[in-house]
């Protein structure tokens, strides 16, 4: 059936709020007819009047059965039984239907001389509404696209500033009916040119030119891309106005006047020329009507009599059909037909509606045979216009069975309506969704030019599937407590020739976390640890993790706000750079630490709350999550857990993971990082970290994924599987492109040592407990970082034991991570020669771990077949065998052998 | 074949000649239905389209249309046209409403199946076990936890296709209800049983059938009432979201017997299972009937244990005693068992549900270990055979199209290459074997994948639905759970339902220029075919 969907508009507007890349380039992308709301309140009554109930009667309904219904003003399509009649009807319905009228006009451009240097720069608009220009001026010397504010003479009165880069001035009425603004230009400033676009308040559409922001060139250079108004080489090229959602007119613009500039202005402005230019433009207002559907049982004659009423204006036509077995397909039913009843190529038939006396609408009523199943109907209004509901035709059922007579249909559209329940209206969108891609994929062979849009849209349904996916797998996950072992994951990884990969770097990495909480405070850390690089390679690091860089609200770094300003407490961006060159000449590999899950506003929107971003990346609050209350945030849901002290960043949203991308890119290039830490990467998905791995080409990656183990009565349980599952799995949805801090390691260490556990130390399979016993490789090992350690101790390694921690970590598969106090302690000759160890043995990410002994008082083990290490106070000697083991390192409840 | 174009106020009728004619208009849509292939309707609301008839000489009927490709959904080429139309469907977790009837991983499922809806999923399979429903007593039924999944499902717009269990599952560990097992350990013949006395408790011996075993009652009695109440349970469902019914017929749902008892000892090629009480008394019967009754004491003594090799004993082995009379005996008498109980089944299921307008569905299992072998000794301990080398699924394809039944095929992910060496399997020739058989009697295949993950699976999928022939027009995907939505996983079948459905992100190429195709709409034979000139 062909038909034109009647709510596509509204899809529309409500997709791209979401997905529209809204960048920090001041070029204003257009926006769709925003309509009002989708349900809009009906107050259409439900009334059988009176010319329906004589003609009623002649089909042998009882009169006493009408009664008119008056459905209240509602948000939802009413369906409404009345216990007093209610016997013969078997369905009422009142659909909202929305018919979209088109306004045709014209949008003018005027440039006038008033005198040499003043001129005057007048945008007009023919059709009514709210209209307002939305504008700014680029400057002599700009370039790119973005706009800024102009100087304050140029700002007619009612004028008021967007953010620093435009001015919104509301078009004023004409006695002619125009609506219009004129602008003084002052050609003593250095104005270059001058940017618009035309928003109506009304629908929320924005017009612009070709695509592109009208641009009125003032000085002769002015780039051409297109959207040039008024400059003579494009007088040609200016042809459509293009407002995306609506359909393309064909136009011509008409240039009606066009005189010689006087000649005694600056050089530049030598070609500037009075214009006149027209484009047509049209806009859709979205009429508001309904259709009321009751269908009763006529006991006599057992028919169904239908009765279809509406307030649409004019001649309206029931295109329709009847449905027998089961399906919707639309039948022809047996004669006879209503009046004005036409067969349409043995498909269907059409009914015109007769006129209401009174104007207002039309009806018509059906009786059709009682077996039917049900009616199908679209509305036609002219050749052109057809409604129907919601994508769908609209369907009576009538229901054979006596049972349950208003239930199903008429309860599954009511349903639809997207304040009844939560559930309902996520299906809703589903259901949404789906309609806008058949409507799209209607609407798009007529207008080729909304290729971008289908586009985006499909982009845009792509994500939805990801996020639902996403989220359908991490609950799948942890409810099916199966991980596949680490052998079958690890096989292939198994080969002997080093493979470099972001997620395990050599596989022979040893980190080293260069700072701590306190390292901001001399304002010059990056040049104290510069000294310390030939001894942290000495030592034999290879990978050095340095602090935040970025301008951040806190001195630490970890509150970031302008991420492209790398002057922070620890020093310049200079001796950032100069600290990531000499750590470079000695071999070591430099990580950034970078904070992407949340970054604090510069400024606060209208409610006074901060969301608004400046410097290089102003994104504005579609780039916060929505489920912050906090922040105020317009983006979608968070996609992990919210940090609650700054605005989350919504990595969901396009231009967010594009900004993103690229600024690690720089980092790389500008910086030299080879590498990032990732900060807090509970608060959004692994697959966006995926994402940024791939764009950044990162030489290591790790995240910092730390939440709680678990515990029963403040002990800690002995099985930690869902907690390195939590973080497995994190690890999983990167693709295993960034590895991540064991944590639960840390803290099974934790209870292990503190309370002389060591049985902990080997879960059921005999494997090491934590996530180094399920995915080594992508498990950096730790004991202490600058959160849980350092001065603020948040979750401090057992006092005393750090060196039996070292021996295991520095000892076990996984990339081991030593904290930079920890180093320059008194554990500094023992931790070098854990380190030395382990580069001599060439132990590394996947090296094997053989556990010997896990009982309450020590834990041993042998890495490798050539490594045997043993912490806690008990006693053990590795077995003697073929082996001749001599003891490498010892310390204070520790001991390590290697075999010669 | 019917094609209707959807909403094109343009178009127009430009030349009408002898045969050629040149309409203007826009594929907005094709739809090829299996049932009324020679039917050409235009729809249009353009009023000069009324005039159109096209003309069809015998000799030729060629009409060609100037096809804007600016759809981008779909593309014109004929394989995709057949694949486009092909219902995608997703199998739920087994395990999707527990043994005590809620419904686990809720959210999970809900977030899944607005997933496969937008990605264009048709529907989705749900397994609804027996063991659930009427687990406590013979009659008492509980659909609540599968009502609320039907609910859901319904919610997000997607079809489902309701596959009744009658089997246990060891995997999620769904038995049979409690009042069987309790019955099956008074009366231990109940369960299948092989020479070693093992029994296999997932599923009761198609020989108990017609024995009022179950409180009184026989097996297809009980059956009969499961479905009836299923029937009446889910009537609001049926037609609308429920478009499908598939009938368990064995063990995990396929029409065979347990021959691998424990999928671990998969090796070999299964064992006989005919040794429960009222097996081999029914064999007995036979034999003594036949005139053999020597014959009637056991099954084959010479038949290979499960971890042997087929060919390492005389049984299966060319020349074995397969085919000697005593095989033949033997053999004819074991498939007539499940033959009889696929009519059985199928017979009551489809006087539970006539009417309803709902398909009904039994699967077959795709027995392609050993099948390189003369013998094909799989199939024959799973209880397919027929004497002298005929079709052995002719008699199944017959039960099917007598009670016009949709036959569901696994294993269309399988590719011969894959398959070790040693097995002598070849998963492909045994699937075509099976299309022609089906398509011989007119029964239509639906596909489906083997539940297990094998390599090139997605590709493999599609050649086989591709295949026009074939006529496969329904695949269901098995199935969802935490693999499926792995990303890995997830990114692949993406792709997959976008080879499907030509779902396509135009390239800007492709988004600026609209092009020009020829479309031929019938051939000179007159068999029906759209293909791009």
């Amino acid at each position: 059936m062909s038909t034109v969907p009647i709510e596509f508009l509204l899809h529309h507007s409500h997709l791209r709020h979401n997905s529209r890349s809204y960048r920090g380039t001041r070029s204003f992308l257009p926006c769709s007819l925003n309509l009002r709301s989708r349900f809009t309140s009906s107050n259409k009554l439900l009334v059988l009047n009176s010319s329906i109930g004589s003609a009623t009667s002649a089909l042998g309904l009882r009169s006493s059965k009408y009664v008119a219904i008056r459905a209240s003003s509602s948000d939802t399509a009413v369906v409404e039984t009345s216990q007093s009649e209610s016997d013969d009807v078997i369905f009422k319905e009142n659909f909202p239907v929305q018919r979209i009228e088109k306004a045709e006009g014209k949008i003018y451009v005027r440039l006038k001389q008033v005198k040499e240097n003043d001129w005057e720069l007048s945008v007009g608009c023919s059709i009514p509404g709210k209209w307002i220009l939305h504008w700014g001026v680029s400057y002599v010397g700009d370039t790119g696209s973005e706009w800024d504010q102009p100087p304050e003479d140029m700002r007619p009165p009612g004028s008021f500033a967007i953010k620093d880069y435009a001015i919104e001035t509301p078009l004023e009425k004409l006695s002619e009916g125009d609506f219009e603004v004129t602008i003084k230009l002052n050609l003593e400033s250095s104005v270059a040119a001058l940017n618009f676009v035309l928003k109506d308040e009304e629908t929320g559409a924005w017009y612009q030119h070709k695509g592109r922001d009208f641009k009125v060139p003032l000085v002769d250079d002015v780039p051409d891309n297109g959207n040039l108004i008024g400059a003579k080489k494009g007088f040609g090229a200016i042809g459509q106005l293009s407002n995306i959602p609506l359909k393309q007119e064909k136009s011509g613009v008409e240039v009606e006047k066009e005189s010689k500039s006087s000649s005694d202005s600056t050089i530049e402005r030598k070609g500037l020329q009075e214009f006149y230019e027209e484009m047509p433009i049209s806009k859709r207002v979205a009429d508001d009507n309904s259709v009321s559907v009751t269908a009763r049982k006529c006991p006599e004659t057992s028919n169904n009599i239908v009765s279809v009423e509406t307030d649409l204006p004019g001649d309206v036509t029931v295109h329709w059909g009847v449905c027998k077995n089961g399906s919707k397909r639309w039948e022809i039913p047996s004669e006879p037909y209503p009046e004005e009843t036409s067969l349409f190529k043995n498909k269907a038939l059409r009914t015109r509606l007769q006129r209401k006396d009174d104007g207002t609408g039309s009806f018509g009523l059906f009786s059709l045979d009682g077996k039917l199943e049900g009616l199908c109907f679209v509305l036609k209004l002219n050749e052109n216009t057809w409604l129907n509901y919601r994508g769908e035709d609209f369907y009576v059922p009538f229901l054979t069975s006596s049972s349950s007579p208003v239930e199903t249909e008429a309860a599954q559209v009511s349903e639809h309506t997207p304040k009844t329940d939560k559930e309902v209206s996520a299906s809703g969108f589903t259901d949404e969704i789906i309609t806008e891609i058949r409507n799209l994929a209607i609407d798009i062979s007529h207008h080729k030019n909304q290729k971008t849009n289908v586009k985006e849209v499909q982009e845009n349904i792509l994500q939805e599937i990801e996020k639902l996916a996403a989220e359908a797998y991490s609950i799948f996950r942890s409810t099916t407590p199966t991980f596949t072992e680490e052998s079958i994951l690890e096989s292939e990884a198994e080969k002997p020739e080093i493979k470099i990969s972001s997620g395990t770097g050599s596989g022979f990495e040893i980190l080293c976390q260069g700072f701590n909480w306190e390292s901001h405070k001399s304002g010059r850390w990056y040049l104290e640890l510069q000294e310390k690089a030939s001894e942290l390679a000495s030592l034999g690091f290879t990978v050095l993790w340095l602090p935040p860089p970025t301008e951040s609200v806190s001195p630490e770094g970890y509150m970031p706000k302008d991420l492209y300003n790398l002057n922070s407490r620890y020093g310049t961006i200079d001796e950032l750079k100069d600290t990531v060159r000499k750590f470079h000449k000695v071999g070591i590999k430099v990580l950034g630490d970078a904070v992407l899950n949340h970054r604090c506003a510069h400024f606060k929107n209208q409610n006074g709350v901060w969301n608004l971003f400046g410097g290089r990346l102003n994104w504005d609050d579609r780039a916060v999550v929505a489920d912050d209350p906090h922040f105020q945030g317009r983006g979608n849901k968070s996609s992990g857990d919210n940090f609650h002290a700054a605005p989350n960043i919504d990595h969901s949203q396009d231009f967010v993971r594009k900004d993103i991308k690229e600024w690690l890119c720089w980092m790389r290039e500008e910086v030299g990082y080879d590498g990032w830490r990732l900060d807090f990467v509970r608060g959004f998905w692994g697959g966006y970290v995926k994402d940024y791995m791939d764009a950044s080409k990162p030489y290591f990656a790790v995240g910092e994924y730390w939440d709680s183990l678990s515990y029963t009565y403040g002990e800690m349980d002995y099985n930690q599987d869902a907690h390195r599952q939590r973080i497995v799995d994190w690890i999983n949805a990167t693709s295993g492109a960034a590895g991540a801090f064991d944590v639960t390691t840390k803290g099974i260490l934790h209870a292990a040592l503190q309370k002389c556990e060591y049985w902990r130390l080997s879960d059921p399979k005999g494997k090491p407990p934590g996530v180094v016993g399920w995915w080594p490789s992508r498990a950096v090992t730790f004991i202490e970082n600058h959160d849980t350690g350092s001065t603020q101790g948040h979750w401090r390694f057992p006092e005393g034991k750090e060196m039996q921690g070292y021996a295991y970590i520095l000892t076990h598969p996984g990339t081991p991570a030593v904290f930079f106090d920890h180093i320059f302690s008194d554990y500094h000759s023992e931790i070098a020669s854990l380190l030395s160890l382990r580069n001599r043995q060439k132990l590394h990410c996947r090296s094997e771990v053989n556990i010997d002994k896990s009982e309450r008082d020590v834990y041993a083990a042998i890495i490798d077949d050539k490594v045997a290490m043993k912490i806690g106070p008990g006693h053990y000697e590795p077995p003697n065998g073929s082996k001749n083991w001599s003891v490498a390192v010892e310390g204070r409840d520790y001991k390590v052998w290697e075999s010669s | 074949m019917e094609v209707s174009v959807i909403g094109n106020p343009q178009t127009r009728l430009c030349r009408a000649e002898l045969a050629y004619r040149e309409l203007g208009f826009r594929f907005g849509s094709v739809v090829i239905s299996g049932e009324s292939r020679n039917k050409v309707t235009f729809l249009s609301q353009s009023s000069n389209f009324k005039d159109l008839s096209i003309r069809c000489s015998s000799r030729s009927v060629k009409c060609e249309a100037v096809v804007s490709d600016g759809v981008p959904f779909l593309k014109s080429t004929p394989n995709s046209r057949w694949l486009a139309s092909v219902k995608l469907f997703v199998g739920l977790p087994l395990d999707t409403v527990s043994d005590c009837n809620n419904v686990n991983h809720l959210k999970a499922i809900t977030a899944g199946l607005k997933a496969l809806k937008l990605l264009g999923v048709e529907g989705i399979e749900l397994p609804i076990f027996w063991g659930v429903v009427e687990k406590e007593a013979s009659g008492k039924y509980d659909w609540s936890g599968y009502l609320a999944v039907a609910e859901i499902v319904k919610k997000v717009g997607l079809k489902l296709h309701a596959s009744l269990s009658f089997h246990g599952s060891k995997n999620p560990g769904i038995g049979l209800p409690d009042w069987v097992e309790k019955i099956g350990e008074a009366e231990p013949g109940v369960y299948f049983t092989d020479r070693y006395g093992q029994q296999y408790k997932e599923c009761l011996s198609f020989a108990v059938d017609d024995v009022p075993v179950l409180d009184g009652k026989t097996p297809m009695e009980v059956c009969r009432g499961f479905c009836e109440s299923f029937k009446s349970v889910f009537s609001d469902y049926m037609g609308n979201t429920i478009t499908g019914i598939t009938l368990g017929l064995g063990p995990d749902g396929e029409l065979r017997y347990p021959s691998h008892q424990h999928d671990v000892k998969r090796s070999g090629a299964g064992e006989f299972q005919c040794y429960d009480k009222h097996m081999l008394s029914a064999l007995k019967g036979y034999a003594e009937s036949t005139g053999n009754p020597l014959w009637g004491l056991g099954g084959p003594h010479d038949a290979p244990a499960y971890d042997q090799q087929p060919h390492s004993s005389s049984f299966f082995s060319d020349g074995g005693s397969w085919e000697s009379q005593y095989g033949d005996f033997f053999l004819s008498w074991y498939s007539s068992l499940l033959t009889s109980h696929a009519d059985r089944v199928l017979s009551v299921a489809s006087s539970a549900f006539s009417g309803i307008g709902v398909p009904l569905c039994g699967k077959l299992p795709l027995l392609h270990q050993w099948n390189k072998l003369r013998s094909q000794p799989s199939e024959l301990t799973a209880g397919f055979y027929s004497p002298n080398g005929q079709d052995r699924y002719e008699a199944i394809v017959e039960i099917f199209a007598k009670n016009s039944c949709r036959m569901i095929i696994p294993g269309m992910d399988l590719s011969d290459e894959h398959q070790s060496p040693e097995s002598l399997s070849s998963p492909e020739s045994l699937l075509a074997h099976l299309k022609t058989s089906c398509k011989k009697q007119r029964v239509v295949v639906s596909g489906q994948n083997s539940s297990a993950p094998v390599p090139g699976a997605f590709e493999r999928i599609v050649e086989n639905l591709k295949d026009e022939n074939a006529g496969i027009d329904l695949f269901t995907y098995q199935r969802m759970g935490a693999l499926f939505f792995s990303p890995e996983h997830f990114h692949a079948f993406t792709v997959f339902v976008r080879n499907l459905r030509q779902f396509e992100l135009t390239s800007d190429d492709q988004a600026a220029e609209v092009e020009t195709k020829t479309v031929n709409i019938g051939s000179g034979s007159g068999a029906p075919s759209l293909q791009t000139a």
